[in-house]
């Protein structure tokens, strides 16, 4: 990855980029971080492998560098998605970023295990080539072909009476500490003030029992319908292994096929939700 | 020390009996996830070759949601009920050193001014059955914080898994010797030697930093220019702070439970959260993620320390195995020690 390196030392040396945010190798070697690198020294720290399974696009919207000058970033097609979806919602404008696009063979799933898996993103991953980018750097592999058990348990619980479905999320929920931690790795939860921390009114309460968490959670899914770009990140932060990506996904999937809309695929395109068109489907309003 | 012998089937037997006596023995749940009931006794086991699990046990002393009080409207006044006793025996079992350690930290904050009965009602009903730890990784930094695999600090009776059916069984406070009394027939004698040699085995995490020189210097660093980029890759969430064994912020809020009666409810909080710190002016002493980083490593190794002689890590490394962006507590302090050995 010595083209990484070298392309980051230009970026901040010549200044197209006040930082960029890329990777680090992490604790062990089998593992990577976020990094922010502010110095040509920096980046010499850039690495990227198949332990980049964080979507940074989480920090473009922070308040440090949205606004203030070009940001450069070290992104994967699943990280581009995030970043138009931003741009398409008027969140960072498009000529502050400067991305970095790398060419993508999978992400592993579980960092610092033996088991190295693919994250569930990966399985149906249209976008191993960025769609978007100003420098593209990597080779494409062949990548190991593998069930996607998600999508199985996603058929499963359609499958299941509204009385099961209820079980199985509030076995799910009963779990969720409300850490938030869901929300603080999602690129999509960029609103300053989250409905869950808002006290006047309290729309949602903040003890971690049954009926907070499911007023957390569902909220979240409904706020990230044909929004959520599919990065589950949410999941994977989640201390209490909620599978999230269950609740999101499927919301996407409905966004698809109602509507025919890709969260972060069409720059041009106005947002599903921002946006009315006249052949929508009313049939569901009765 | 007083030491006993128990064989896995009278353990199972033991905590069968425990359980029809209606104590909470709590274990670690078998996904690694938490700690959980156990309601059936075969089920146990002593995960002391095992990564700790995601979340600690603190949940079973300071619940992450709790009631406090009851209010209920009346006409023209309102009545206040007071939440219900604790009054059930907890078995903490198979605890390694880093979780056995959690009550006698959290106490000293709990009983420093106001003694918070809540915490104190489970914690004097509780009992640590602790393990001798054969499990180490990359995060585990007991032996920087005063802690070792093999110490029996914090446990009241403690276990050495001496082969896969035995376990030396050390009786190490007073209340752990009331407790194990009327069950004395599922123990035999002990053999002191061969438990002494099989703790000499264990395996120690080497020591990473000097917990001590990461206090002396924040006293003086307060603003250091390492602060100022400490958690820019942090992305503020309450992982690290609820999986803590240790740490202990919560917040009151009122809530309704029903249309005629509300509660005050005590919850998990967390410094790394925005609103933490956030004033009812709209102004927030610690308005960056660097600062509310800086408040994390500051608290645990240094305000917690100075004010109760403890600190407030027992190096389990939970917060840096789950933390989403990698960021790994020990490597901070590894750092700071760094920092601090230039000057």
């Amino acid at each position: 990855m010595n083209e990484l390196k070298q392309l980051g030392k230009d970026l901040l040396q010549n200044g197209t980029v006040k930082v960029i945010i890329g990777y680090a190798e992490g604790t062990t070697p089998n593992r990577a971080k976020p990094f922010i690198a502010r110095t040509p020294e920096d980046a010499e720290k850039l690495v990227f492998n198949k332990y980049c399974v964080n979507n940074l696009a989480v920090y473009l919207t922070r308040k440090e560098y949205k606004g203030k000058g070009t940001v450069g970033i070290v992104a994967k097609g699943c990280d581009v998605k995030a970043i138009v979806q931003l741009i398409q919602e008027n969140q960072i404008i498009k000529d502050d970023v400067y991305i970095i696009g790398m060419n993508c063979n999978g992400a592993v799933a579980d960092l610092g295990k033996a088991d190295e898996s693919l994250a569930v993103k990966c399985l149906n991953c249209k976008v191993h080539t960025p769609h978007l980018y100003h420098t593209l750097l990597g080779k494409l592999e062949e990548m190991p072909k593998t069930e996607d058990e998600n999508l199985k348990m996603i058929q499963k619980l359609d499958a299941m009476t509204a009385e099961e479905k209820w079980a199985f999320w509030e076995a799910e929920f009963e779990k969720c500490v409300k850490c938030y931690a869901c929300r603080q790795t999602c690129p999509m939860c960029y609103c300053e003030r989250c409905i869950a921390d808002k006290t006047q009114p309290r729309w949602i309460e903040s003890s971690a029992h049954t009926r907070g968490n499911f007023s957390w959670n569902i909220i979240r899914a409904f706020h990230l319908s044909g929004r959520c770009i599919g990065c589950g990140e949410c999941e994977r932060a989640c201390p209490a292994q909620i599978p999230l990506t269950l609740l999101n996904r499927k919301m996407g999937m409905v966004a698809f096929k109602e509507f025919g809309y890709s969260a972060g695929m069409a720059l041009d395109n106005p947002t599903l939700v921002g946006n009315y068109n006249t052949t929508d489907r009313e049939d569901f309003i009765k | 020390m007083e030491e006993k012998i128990i064989s896995q089937g009278n353990l199972v037997s033991f905590v069968g009996e425990l359980i029809k006596n209606n104590c909470m023995v709590i274990g670690e749940d078998k996904k690694g996830l938490g700690w959980k009931r156990i309601t059936d006794a075969g089920e146990i086991k002593i995960n002391h070759k095992d990564i700790p699990s995601n979340i600690s046990y603190k949940e079973f002393l300071f619940p992450k949601t709790e009631s406090i009080f009851y209010y209920k409207n009346k006409k023209e006044d309102y009545e206040l009920v007071e939440a219900p006793e604790f009054k059930d025996k907890i078995v903490f079992l198979g605890a390694k050193p880093c979780d056995a350690r959690s009550i006698e930290i959290m106490s000293k904050v709990f009983n420093w001014d106001y003694k918070d009965k809540f915490f104190n009602e489970r914690a004097d009903n509780s009992i640590v059955i602790g393990t001798a730890c054969n499990y180490q990784d990359e995060f585990c930094f007991c032996t920087s914080v005063n802690l070792s695999p093999s110490t029996e600090k914090g446990s009241d009776l403690f276990l050495v898994p001496l082969d896969e059916n035995t376990y030396a069984l050390k009786i190490v406070t007073e209340k752990g010797k009331e407790f194990i009394q009327p069950y004395a027939k599922y123990l035999t004698d002990g053999n002191i030697t061969r438990t002494q040699e099989t703790l000499a085995k264990v395996k120690s995490p080497e020591k990473k930093f000097e917990s001590g020189k990461v206090r002396e210097w924040i006293t003086g660093n307060f603003e250091h220019k390492l602060f100022d980029a400490i958690g820019s890759t942090c992305v503020g969430c309450g992982q690290c702070a609820f999986a803590c064994p240790v740490c202990h912020c919560f917040d009151i809020v009122d809530e309704e439970c029903s249309y005629e009666c509300g509660r005050r409810m005590k919850n998990w909080d967390a410094c790394q959260f925005g609103l933490f710190t956030l004033h009812s002016s709209g102004h927030n002493p610690r308005d960056n993620q660097n600062k509310r980083y800086r408040q994390r490593i500051a608290h645990k190794f240094k305000y917690y320390t100075d004010k109760f002689d403890e600190v407030l890590c027992t190096g389990c490394g939970r917060c840096s195995r789950g933390c989403p962006v990698g960021i790994d507590i020990a490597q901070v302090a590894k750092e700071i020690n760094l920092v601090a050995n230039q000057v």
